[in-house]
């Protein structure tokens, strides 16, 4: 037997067998049991794809049942890049749940369900890696989605979290439909279900709108906008853990899917590129914007997960315009940005969300506005917090910086095209990626800022303190993750290079000349910003040193903060998140949309009553689009509300109608 | 390395300057050039007052600022001769380093837990974002027009000869020295004389801080204004030899200072909430920026 049958058939053998133990593993055994069986599953499929990641792709054909039949599989360099994400993501994302779900322990089906479909959910995003076969690759893309519906509705008595969950599985399906229709399209004009006919239609005939079709049905997945509406549901209602999970590979299986359809297009790449970029950036803006205003801090980070995508976006629009201009450099910087930026979206947005969830497990909200402080009761999760609120940045010296500053001088090297056009919209980009930055800079100190510093805002039940070590490990894990990205920058740039380099060469026309040595000033470059950091570091050390040196012996006095000479302060008198971003949200209102609700002051009513106010931001897209959509659809549905109308014997007529009908075609041939 | 000692010594003298022209014009003595300096080494020898709420950002945010200022001069070049740092597409990293300074100085603020310093953070984190796309235009264009991507080729390679040039030039010059005002809270945007917490932005930040960290502070704000000063001097000097490029830096530095000065005693604040209204409008003369670049390269055939 050849490795890859070794390899997938165990990984099969242990989740088969994992899954069929786990209801039987007894309770304080069951997480460790998972933990072991996701663990291995990682370990398998990074031992298969590890190889490939050198530019050597291993393809084999396995059969799966008389229905699909021949199911090819194909591992390059591309799905290897992704796979070992997914992997090294699950396995820290299960390690923080391990540690997560103790509180609920008592709930032992429950658990034991969660645990499965876990297991499941990280298979399925594994394969959907590897599949090569329209249909092969639904049947995973369908049970990802599912078992990432059921994950993030683990909290089923909370009637907010099962509509959360519906609304992901709908737009889930929605996203399904424009893959299948995509998928039978090629079927129809070139018979066959496999990827390669892909590449044939694209050869056939250069119809860009196959692509955006695809780009729809991946792009509900990534978040795009006005596609993204289920994240700032899905991923506050999930447990954190399964929130890091989805918000750090989830969503990028979506950009998987476009770079993918991208190494088969053969023309148009400027128009599209155009169209990207220009979605992407929009996506971004708003992505940031919405999370500078949202006092749910899980939301604010499923909100910056769009913004992250755009980030990404931009990267791929700079590589398709590098390919229609035939600018090599552009086409390496664009797609390598991206791709390092989908490796370091996963690492930080990981870390965010665990520490989040975190300080939710301790303090059972998720309003910032009612924190406050926590630096002092749990020291280490703000360490890890504030780390990755740089990271997410993109500040020097995490490795934020490192793909961000990638796809910056992409655009800058954009400014050499010939075409106005195209410089005009780099430069405005350029703006557009600028302004992310400096929002994401907003939003970030103000989140950390309210949750972990000043002095608690409200009185909570609960006195909050470190969470365990097995949930601080993983966090520690990525951590270590993000600095080797940080400090060895040229290294992973030199992998994500070959990646580009292999995509390219399948796009035939222009393979020629896209050489990745290309890359290498630009890593000694990388090398040089990773040595700046470093002088960073110890320029901020020798400071600090200094500081220490000269407050030596001095007198330090500890006394109030200082409160314009007010004698009774209360901690309620400290700016709030809210007051933060209002400045911000207040010019951008016709964007962000703020919903007040308080009773009016009468006429007459002299001595006022004691009365509530309350603001919240709604999404722009959702509510002017989709929910007068949906509106309008309930609207015209109505109108059929008679054929349901709870009568036995009109249920039983319509089957009686039904079968007559298919007696009867069938007698006049008119069906066979 | 000859542009971070420059801008150390201009560093010195510049805030001086400022006061010294404000006294002057409404009729004062004022203090000499080197009060500024005088009180921040008295500052460094102090002791220091620290907010019980307060925390550790609270007293390594300073050291951060500082030392974020200190590496976004040695990105700076000088003419002919290089920063201590230079690497293509290097004023993303000089960008970058500044706004990490600046979210230690936000944070700091929002550490002390208290009703106004958390005002000034806000302010300070939105004005300074939308201070950032005209930076990046403009850099952006220089690069069109030049064709590199490093700060030392770029301004190496800006060459003055045509009258649209000269207006790009002096947009240039205009859309730094605002984000020279906006990055160091100075007056059409930020009055740091005022004597109202409310009102403040800069300064209402840094009410807790004391002792060697309030020095620390002061002395960024002073490297600042000669950081982005040395930016608008690299406009002009290009390819000049050193003897006269030397005096020149020193020239526009003291100019610059003068400018600040006469504006801070001849202007009213805007008011805040035209604050951003008035950064954002940058954008658009960075814009117009682009245009005449386009203009120039021909691009619109």
């Amino acid at each position: 037997m050849v490795v890859w049958s070794i390899l997938l058939y165990s990984s099969w053998g242990i989740t088969i067998l994992g899954l069929l133990a786990l209801p039987f593993i007894p309770m304080r055994l069951k997480a460790n049991f998972a933990v072991f069986i996701v663990t291995a599953n990682a370990l398998l499929t990074s031992w298969l794809v590890i190889p490939s990641l050198g530019g050597e792709a291993l393809k084999f054909v396995f059969y799966a049942g008389s229905f699909v039949q021949e199911v090819p599989v194909m591992i390059d360099s591309l799905s290897a890049w992704f796979i070992l994400i997914i992997n090294f993501t699950s396995v820290t994302g299960i390690l923080y749940g391990s540690g997560y779900m103790k509180p609920y322990n008592d709930s032992e089906a429950k658990l034991s369900l969660h645990w499965i479909l876990y297991i499941l959910f990280h298979l399925s995003m594994v394969w959907v890696c590897l599949l090569q076969n329209g249909f092969a690759f639904l049947i995973a893309w369908e049970i990802m989605s599912l078992t990432s519906m059921l994950l993030v509705i683990f909290d089923h008595n909370n009637s907010k979290t099962i509509k959360a969950g519906i609304n992901y599985m709908v737009q889930m399906h929605l996203s399904i439909v424009f893959l299948t229709i995509g998928f039978v399209w090629v079927y129809f004009v070139t018979g066959s279900f496999g990827f390669e006919a892909i590449q044939e239609f694209f050869l056939r005939q250069n119809n860009i709108w196959l692509f955006l079709i695809f780009f729809a049905g991946f792009g509900f997945k990534a978040g795009f906008i006005p596609l993204h509406s289920w994240l700032p549901h899905a991923h506050p209602a999930a447990p954190s853990h399964v929130s890091g999970v989805m918000s750090g590979v989830i969503v990028k299986m979506g950009i998987y899917g476009v770079i993918r359809m991208i190494s088969y297009l053969h023309a148009d790449f400027e128009l599209l590129g155009e169209i990207v970029i220009t979605v992407s950036v929009l996506t971004g803006l708003y992505g940031i914007l919405n999370a500078a205003v949202h006092r749910d801090f899980k939301r604010m980070l499923a909100y910056c997960t769009i913004e992250n995508i755009g980030i990404i976006g931009i990267g791929l629009g700079i590589g398709l315009i590098g390919l229609g201009t035939h600018s090599t450099l552009l086409y390496y910087l664009g797609f390598g940005g991206a791709l390092l930026h989908v490796l370091n979206h996963s690492l930080f947005k990981s870390l965010l969300f665990y520490a989040a969830g975190s300080v939710y497990q301790q303090t059972h909200t998720r309003d910032m506005e009612k924190l406050g402080g926590l630096l002092k009761r749990m020291p280490q999760t703000a360490v890890i917090f504030l780390v990755g609120a740089l990271a997410i940045g993109g500040l020097p010296p995490f490795n934020g910086f490192i793909s961000e500053f990638v796809i910056y001088s992409g655009l800058v090297e954009g400014m050499k095209l010939e075409s106005i056009s195209l410089i005009g919209l780099l430069i405005l980009t350029f703006a557009g990626l600028s302004l992310i930055g400096g929002l994401s800079i907003l939003t970030f100190t103000k989140t950390f800022g309210t949750i972990f510093l000043g002095s608690e805002r409200e009185h909570l039940h609960h006195q909050p303190k470190e969470v365990s070590f097995i949930m601080l490990l993983p966090q520690y894990i990525i951590i270590a993750v993000m600095l080797s990205v940080a400090f060895f920058p040229q290294w992973y740039l030199g992998i994500v290079g070959k990646i580009s380099h292999d995509l390219v060469s399948s796009v035939s026309p222009v393979a020629t000349g896209y050489e990745s040595a290309i890359l290498e000033g630009y890593s000694k470059t990388m090398n040089g910003i990773s040595i700046y950091s470093m002088i960073f570091l110890a320029l901020i050390g020798l400071v600090w040193f200094i500081r220490m040196y000269a407050i030596k012996g001095k007198t330090q006095v500890f006394d109030e903060t200082w409160g314009c000479g007010y004698q009774a302060p209360n901690s309620r008198m400290q700016y709030t998140g809210k007051s933060f971003s209002k400045p911000m949200a207040k010019m951008m209102n016709f964007l962000l949309i703020e919903r007040k609700s308080y009773p009016e002051l009468n006429r007459g009513e002299i001595f006022p009553k004691g009365r509530k106010y309350s603001s919240s931001y709604l999404d722009f897209f959702e509510h002017y689009f989709i929910d007068k959509l949906n509106h309008q659809i309930l609207y015209f549905i109505n109108y059929f509300k008679f054929i349901q109308n709870g009568r036995v014997q009109s249920y039983v007529m319509y089957g009686i109608v039904f079968i007559l009908t298919i007696f009867l075609l069938t007698l006049f041939n008119l069906v066979k | 390395m000859l542009s971070f000692i420059l801008i150390l010594i201009a560093g010195f003298f510049f805030t001086g300057i400022i006061i010294r022209t404000k006294s002057i014009a409404s009729g004062r003595r004022g203090p000499g050039v080197l009060q500024p300096i005088k009180d921040v080494i008295r500052l460094f020898k102090k002791g220091a007052v620290y907010s019980r709420t307060t925390s550790f950002i609270f007293q390594i945010a300073p050291t951060i600022y500082f030392s974020s200022v200190v590496m976004a001069m040695m990105v700076v070049p000088f003419g002919q001769a290089k920063g201590i740092i230079s690497f293509n597409g290097d004023f993303v990293f000089f960008a970058y380093v500044l706004a990490l300074g600046k979210f230690f100085s936000i944070i700091s603020a929002m550490d002390t837990g208290s009703s106004f310093e958390g005002m000034g953070a806000s302010r300070e984190a939105l004005y300074s974002l939308f201070a950032e796309p005209a930076f990046f235009i403009l850099m952006g264009s220089f690069a069109l027009l030049t064709g590199h991507t490093s700060f030392h080729m770029m301004f190496m390679a800006l060459h003055l000869g045509s009258y649209i040039s000269y207006a790009i030039a002096l947009l240039a010059t205009f859309v730094l020295v605002m984000i020279m005002m906006v990055e160091n809270s100075r007056m059409p945007i930020d009055d740091p004389k005022t004597h109202l917490e409310l009102t403040m932005i800069h300064e209402v930040m840094i009410l807790d801080n004391s002792g060697f960290d309030l020095g620390l502070i002061l002395t960024t704000g002073y490297l600042k204004f000669a950081l982005y000063g040395a930016l608008i001097v690299n406009l002009f000097i290009g390819m000049v030899p050193y003897q006269y490029a030397i005096p020149l830096f020193f020239g526009i530095q003291f100019l610059l200072a003068v400018t600040i000065g006469l504006i801070e005693s001849f202007m009213a604040r805007y008011r805040m909430s035209h604050n951003p209204q008035f950064i954002f409008a940058l954008t658009s003369v960075s814009l117009l920026i682009f245009f005449g670049v386009l203009l120039v390269l021909g691009k619109f055939a």
